[in-house]
């Protein structure tokens, strides 16, 4: 195809960041010089961000490390994966709530909202603040501002309500969403499996906070998703419970500490730990201290242990894993590779179990933190016109329908079905002249109405007077390639029609979103703020290896005095590029610039002479 | 049945006869069709019941990879919208192409044949059949971990064996297609209706050995 050539090479290539939004971390990927590259800021190897809000007594919210650094000393003002609660309900939420220090209440529409500093936060809101610090970060190692345009990745399994809060916070965040793709498919992209030219891929991602598995067949480069399965309440963060659960039934802190939700905070930070160590050690320490209550408990977990409280997790993961593999009609021989993402896959149990269910060693090359973000890198990539080598064909996790007299489910897109979509179904009316449909739209494989969630209601009137069964009305589907639904429906006879965009039950409205970006405008002080802080720190750290690269060699030039405020100033200038206030940083930056003026004047030197010398008087 | 193929259009970009309605696979050029196109028109492909469905695969791709949204994804706002609307449709083809029996069910109806509301009586032999079939599932249910195993995969290579003799009538039947609105597709429908209660049977016991999707 000549004509589609020419069109690549005349459309510059715009880029898009790879964003994963992850329960416990994000990350952020850009594609650069033919590959994906996680964006860390100079002297960061460890490219995470903490999917952490920490709310100090007064100033913004901090997000990321300073606020994870806060939430041992400080729980009670700290909150954590806020991607549990990203489109659900009260209702839905309760579990998670426990371990939530902050009251919760929910809007007219069902969104959970958080009470921190005297106001209210949805769950939209809260991820585009840690949105925003990702872009941060991202500008932060870019050295400019980073692109607003952005492919952000959700859990395969994610709903209807959790895409579109995720799209929302995204827009709350003033970032471009180009596209919402899949966390495991995403990770297929990284791994560069399109070299295979033909196989059967499953990708097993056990994360922070959800489990997918995706099995995909590759071919001439185009992964095409056969079937996933998932569950969005399955993550790292239920086996550090079951390590808290193990904690509190032998230490018995007594009721208040266990009502305590930074008690339990603490509590589950220090099982975060012993987790970890116990994927590079035989057995580990599980502790938790509360020195104004004089309570101290410790205890070494043993390996064995651990892997007893977790089985039952990995047996629901196996499961999916399973089901996934049924509905993707194949044989776990047929099954060629099989992928590992999510920190949860670096537990050797996690390893061995994925292992015996497939018969294949697992691929473990990439860092499973962040091959969703180089992911999202690679399809920023395919987005922008760089390649059209690649392309991703997934699919939706979960039936859609309508609910049918009698309350059981007509489902019209069935899961797995490829995305984007457009099915169209005939219903009629069950009543003599009637004049008017309810529908209710809902999604999940459950046969009942009321056992799915309920993703709209909507009304078609104006159908003409018939008996029962004779008008014929044209429901419409349309999923879009993020997975994102929306409904119509149209008498045949009068063209009558009705339409939703989906909003669903626990998602924000249009008017939200809007009245929220408004409110952020308010904010923009403070944004402005925090954008000249993440300037003036990027400014500092090219100041600084500027410094740095050139003193060894302009040292000798420089008297004591100068060489020793230079470096004090250099010392101070390392201390405060992390500093969360403007102020501070400002002061460390200005200093450090008069400190090295002196330098400066020497290195000016030393190229005039470099440049005289050798040069006949004449040439000058 | 006729006119899908039979028409041959041409592309009004580079005047090369169009196999698909939705875009043009000489020039690259996508089109908005005139109408929704069938599953075969879409996929270009002549219709028939007996599909080799590694070629209705291969369409699928090379036809994506010149329609999808995310490699149209900077052009202008027509062509976005052509090619979101036209991968749907050419998705939507795909799950009825590449299923036998909704590939049946489509050919059935585009024949003028019964409608699935349409034929809802079904033998009494066979409904004594489904009636087995549920008891046996129920016993299941409730049975001990190993029995039920057994009694599953006994029940499932029983369902199995019965589908694929179904779906193997309903081939015979509609090869090469009959003429329309012939009686004979009363038959078809029957075991296509007949074909369902197996698949939910089928499903179910799939259901029960792995676990419900929730």
């Amino acid at each position: 195809m000549p004509f589609l050539e020419l069109d690549v090479l005349n459309a510059p290539e715009r880029t898009t960041l790879g964003i994963d939004l992850g329960t416990t971390y994000s990350l952020v990927a850009l594609w650069r010089d033919g590959r994906p590259l996680v964006l860390r800021p100079k002297g960061r190897p460890d490219g995470r961000i903490p999917s952490v809000i920490h709310f100090p007594k007064s100033g913004a919210p901090l997000v990321g490390w300073p606020a994870r650094d806060r939430a041992a000393s400080d729980p009670g003002a700290t909150l954590f994966s806020v991607k549990r609660f990203m489109g659900r309900g009260l209702a839905d939420a309760r579990t998670d709530l426990a371990s939530v220090p902050f009251a919760a209440s929910q809007t007219d529409n069902g969104v959970i909202q958080f009470a921190a500093q005297g106001r209210k936060w949805t769950p939209q809101e809260l991820s585009a603040l840690i949105l925003t610090e990702v872009w941060r970060t991202a500008s932060e190692a870019l050295g400019e501002d980073a692109p607003r345009r952005a492919v952000i990745t959700v859990p395969a399994y994610f709903d209807e309500a959790q895409r579109a809060a995720t799209r929302d916070a995204a827009r709350l965040a003033n970032l471009e969403v180009a596209r919402i793709v899949n966390e495991p498919t995403a990770a297929s992209l990284a791994y560069g499996l399109e070299q295979r030219r033909e196989g059967i891929v499953a990708v097993y991602d056990f994360g922070g906070g959800t489990f997918d598995v995706s099995i995909l067949a590759i071919e001439g480069g185009i992964f095409r998703v056969l079937a996933t399965a998932g569950d969005t309440h399955l993550g790292g963060d239920d086996l550090d419970r079951a390590l808290v659960a193990l904690a509190l039934a032998e230490a018995r802190p007594g009721a208040e500490l266990e009502q305590d939700p930074a008690f339990l905070q603490g509590l589950r930070l220090s099982a975060e730990r012993c987790k970890i160590e116990l994927s590079t050690r035989p057995e580990a320490e599980l502790h938790v201290a509360v020195p104004e209550k004089r309570f101290v408990w410790r205890r070494m977990i043993t390996r064995a242990e651990f892997e007893q409280a977790i089985q039952p997790f990995l047996e629901r993961t196996l499961q999916c894993c399973a089901r996934a593999r049924h509905d993707a009609g194949l044989a776990a021989r047929e099954i060629d590779e099989v992928v590992l993402v999510g920190g949860s896959t670096r537990i050797p149990r996690v390893r061995a179990e994925v292992e015996r269910l497939f018969g294949r060693t697992p691929h473990c090359e990439l860092n499973p933190d962040e091959v969703v973000a180089m992911g999202a890198a690679v399809q920023g990539h395919v987005l922008g016109g760089g390649t059209r080598e690649l392309l991703l064909l997934d699919v939706t996790p979960l039936a859609l329908g309508l609910e049918t007299m009698g309350g059981a489910v007509s489902k019209i897109v069935l899961r797995n079905a490829p995305i984007p979509c457009l099915v169209t179904e005939t219903f009629t009316t069950y009543a003599d002249d009637q004049t008017g449909i309810d529908f209710h739209v809902v999604q999940g494989e459950r046969e009942l109405a009321r056992d799915c969630r309920t993703l709209g209601r909507f009304k078609l009137r104006g159908i003409p007077p018939l008996p029962a069964g004779m008008a014929r009305v044209a429901v419409r589907f349309a999923l879009d390639a993020d997975g994102l639904l929306s409904v119509s429906a149209r008498e045949q006879s009068t063209g009558a029609e009705a339409s939703i965009e989906v909003q669903p039950m626990n998602g924000l409205t249009d008017a939200e979103v809007e009245r929220m970006l408004k409110e952020s405008y308010a904010h923009a002080r403070e944004d402005f703020d925090q954008s000249r802080l993440a300037n003036l720190r990027v400014e500092l750290g090219t100041m600084l290896r500027a410094i740095e690269k050139n003193l060894p060699a302009a040292r000798a030039g420089l008297d004591r005095e100068t060489l020793g405020e230079l470096e004090e100033a250099v010392r101070r200038a390392h201390a405060a590029e992390q500093a969360p206030d403007v102020a501070a940083v400002q002061v460390a930056r200005d200093e450090l610039e008069r400190a090295a003026l002196p330098l400066a004047a020497v290195l000016m030197d030393s190229v005039a002479k470099a440049a005289l010398a050798g040069r006949k008087l004449s040439e000058v | 049945m006729t006119a899908e193929v039979s028409s041959a259009l041409a592309c009004s970009s580079c005047g090369a006869e169009l196999a698909t309605p939705l875009l043009c696979e000489r020039c690259g050029a996508l089109h908005e069709p005139a109408g929704a196109p069938t599953p075969f028109a879409a996929l270009g492909l002549e219709p028939a019941y007996a599909l080799d469905l590694a070629t209705v695969r291969r369409r699928l791709l090379s036809l994506s990879r010149a329609l999808h949204p995310d490699h149209h994804f900077s052009a202008d706002a027509r062509t976005r919208r052509l090619a979101q609307d036209n991968t749907a449709a050419l998705n939507a083809a795909f799950l009825v192409l590449n299923d036998d029996c909704r590939r049946a069910d489509w050919l059935v109806s585009a024949l003028g044949g019964p409608r699935e509301s349409d034929e809802r009586a079904m033998p009494p032999a066979f409904l004594q059949e489904v009636l087995e079939w549920n008891e046996a599932i129920e016993e299941a249910r409730d049975a001990t971990p190993a029995a039920r195993a057994t009694a599953l995969a006994s029940l499932r290579t029983r369902l199995a064996h019965e589908r694929t003799l179904a779906v193997q009538r309903v081939a015979h039947a509609l090869t090469p297609l009959p003429a329309r609105a012939t009686p004979a597709l009363h038959g078809v429908r029957q075991e296509l209706n007949a074909l369902r209660y197996l698949d939910r049977a089928l499903r179910e016991l799939a259901e029960l050995e792995l676990g419900a999707p929730h």
